[in-house]
């Protein structure tokens, strides 16, 4: 059996291609990417005066646009992304401060691995958002449910991350420290810690994206107000270019939420040299 | 243990492996045996309740239902997916042209558009297919442009030094060069696909596992819910362990042919564990 360890690089924190980017070349990478945006635009307008798809499917950019500027300057806008916001971090700040000890713990001992993998195993590819239905009966619609929720889709990936990160520790790392007889607190800071960060990081990358996305499920499928519960009673109300318009709210939450978690993994890491894929 | 033999190792690994989720699983028998609470049915009852499901109700019609939208949707994802990436990675000036908006699309979360899309395309079968190739193709798209795109560049030289055509490349460089990134792409959409699928089925529809679960709970069937949601867990496990087993037989040669990986393979037969090679 193999493990369910995601050891694939983050594309966004792999190094950069050596050949160092010029002045012009910058210039015409962000000429092309902008390019880009405006022929997806262009496309998507095209789709709407054609009438691809009715407007409640599809609304014209621009009215998207129109209402995304409204909505910004509203108090009700900031409040509903605060909800989804801190449902998502307190369940990820949760599931961090018990997935990773767990997960350092009982990576360090092959044993402790090994009798936990199945059940970790089985947590992790369960999909969280089924547990939705059990949870609105035992806990009913509330905040703490939904952040509830969020905890147990973010632990499981943050266990699997922080038991590979302890025993990436290389054999002979393992043998000086044994040899030496080193301490177990000692050995855990000094040694796993800093041999695990990179994998505990990759985890938290995860989960963040994770976060996110759990928060907005819950808030589509249940009345707990949020981003989610907004797309669902715009579109209800045949508001689509709002239901839109707060879409690319969560776009915007889970870009933002990953890229906050990258620059802190890259200061985090700054100490070592460039992953590579076998790390 | 150095001396045990082959298979009485495998079964010490086993043993070691599936103690404690027999413990947990007598543990749950034990701990709801005689529970009174409404919202915690005895396990035993849970059981009873996912056999007459079975047997008595729809649950099997329900189970083929979510099992042909996951199918359909993961296999629009992986063939839109990777040849897409694939065109995006060989085409420089597309791959860097694409790459904020990719992005920014693989950050959304793609669930936000399952009312959009079943309040506007119905409650049947083929919006959900959509939703569940929607959020799976991302994780395939930007693995495979990784991948490919990862391909060593001393690879590539000698690959144009021999003037070697266009179909045998994809064949013989391409494909086999991103095929690890490209199935850990496809791992990962696995998952959100199972999401996918629930969430739809859950927001709107008329069968499902998770329309199974939503009725059940909302008419206090309790043991029921328990029953759909184990259910779920069990099917989101083994589809899993069946994409682990194709990417192992599959990868038999990346596997073999990373010298750290050959190494700690090695090192781990030596000692006692024949089950450690990781899987990319």
């Amino acid at each position: 059996m193999t493990t369910l360890v995601d050891t694939t690089p983050d594309p966004a924190a792999a190094p950069k291609r050596a050949r160092r980017p010029t002045r012009s070349g910058h210039a015409r990478r962000l000429a092309l990417q902008t390019a880009f945006v405006l022929a997806i635009l262009a496309a998507w307008s095209v789709a709407r005066m054609a009438d691809v798809m009715t407007v409640d499917a599809l609304p014209a950019p621009w009215s998207v646009a129109e209402r995304l500027v409204e909505d910004v300057q509203t108090a009700d806008y900031w409040t509903t992304l605060l909800d989804t916001l801190r449902s998502a971090v307190g369940g990820l700040v949760a599931a961090a401060l018990v997935g990773i000890p767990l997960g350092l713990v009982t990576g360090t001992y092959a044993w402790a691995e090994r009798s936990t993998r199945v059940l970790v195993e089985f947590g992790r590819s369960f999909p969280v958002i089924a547990i939705l239905p059990v949870m609105l009966l035992v806990m009913g619609t509330s905040f703490m449910m939904k952040g509830v929720v969020v905890f147990l889709a973010c632990v499981f990936p943050l266990i699997i991350q922080a038991q590979y990160g302890a025993q990436s520790v290389s054999e002979s790392v393992d043998e000086t420290v044994r040899s030496y007889r080193i301490g177990r607190l000692l050995r855990f800071r000094k040694v796993v810690l800093p041999a695990a960060s990179p994998s505990v990081w990759t985890g938290l990358r995860i989960a963040a994206t994770m976060a996110v996305l759990v928060s907005i499920g819950v808030e589509i499928l249940t009345t707990v107000p949020g981003v989610g519960h907004v797309i669902v009673t715009s579109q209800q109300d045949q508001n689509s270019a709002n239901a839109y318009a707060y879409i690319l709210t969560a776009g915007l939450l889970g870009f933002i939420v990953t890229r906050l978690v990258q620059l802190a993994e890259a200061r985090a890491l700054a100490w070592r040299p460039p992953t590579t894929l076998e790390n | 243990m150095m001396t045990a033999s082959r298979p009485t190792r495998f079964l010490l690994g086993a043993l070691l492996q599936l103690w404690m989720p027999a413990l947990v699983v007598v543990l749950l028998f034990v701990a709801t045996a005689n529970s009174t609470s409404f919202y915690f049915p005895p396990f035993s009852e849970v059981l009873v309740a996912l056999k007459d499901a079975f047997v008595e109700g729809d649950l099997l019609s329900d189970l083929l239902f979510s099992l042909k939208n996951l199918v359909a949707g993961l296999a629009i994802a992986i063939v839109a997916g990777t040849v897409i990436g694939t065109v995006i990675a060989e085409t420089e000036w597309f791959r860097v042209a694409s790459q904020p908006v990719l992005d920014f699309a693989r950050a959304t979360p793609m669930v936000s558009f399952t009312p959009v899309i079943i309040l506007t395309l119905g409650i049947g079968a083929a919006p959900k297919i959509f939703l569940i190739s929607l959020g799976a193709f991302w994780p395939i798209l930007l693995n495979t442009i990784a991948g490919v795109h990862g391909i060593s560049p001393a690879v590539r030289e000698s690959v144009r030094a021999y003037r070697i055509g266009p179909l045998l490349r994809l064949r013989k460089v391409l494909i086999p060069g991103a095929a690890p990134q490209i199935l850990a792409g496809i791992r990962i959409s696995l998952a959100v696909a199972i999401v996918m699928m629930i969430v739809s089925e859950i927001y709107g529809s008329p069968e499902g596992l998770g329309y199974f679960i939503l009725t059940s709970g909302s008419s206090f069937h309790v043991a029921d819910t328990w029953a759909g949601t184990l259910l779920i867990g069990l099917l989101g496990y083994a589809l899993t362990l069946l994409l682990m087993a194709v990417e192992y037989l599959s990868l038999g040669w990346y596997v073999q042919r990373a010298p750290r990986t050959r190494a700690r393979d090695r090192r781990a037969v030596a000692s006692v564990d024949p089950a450690a090679v990781p899987a990319a």
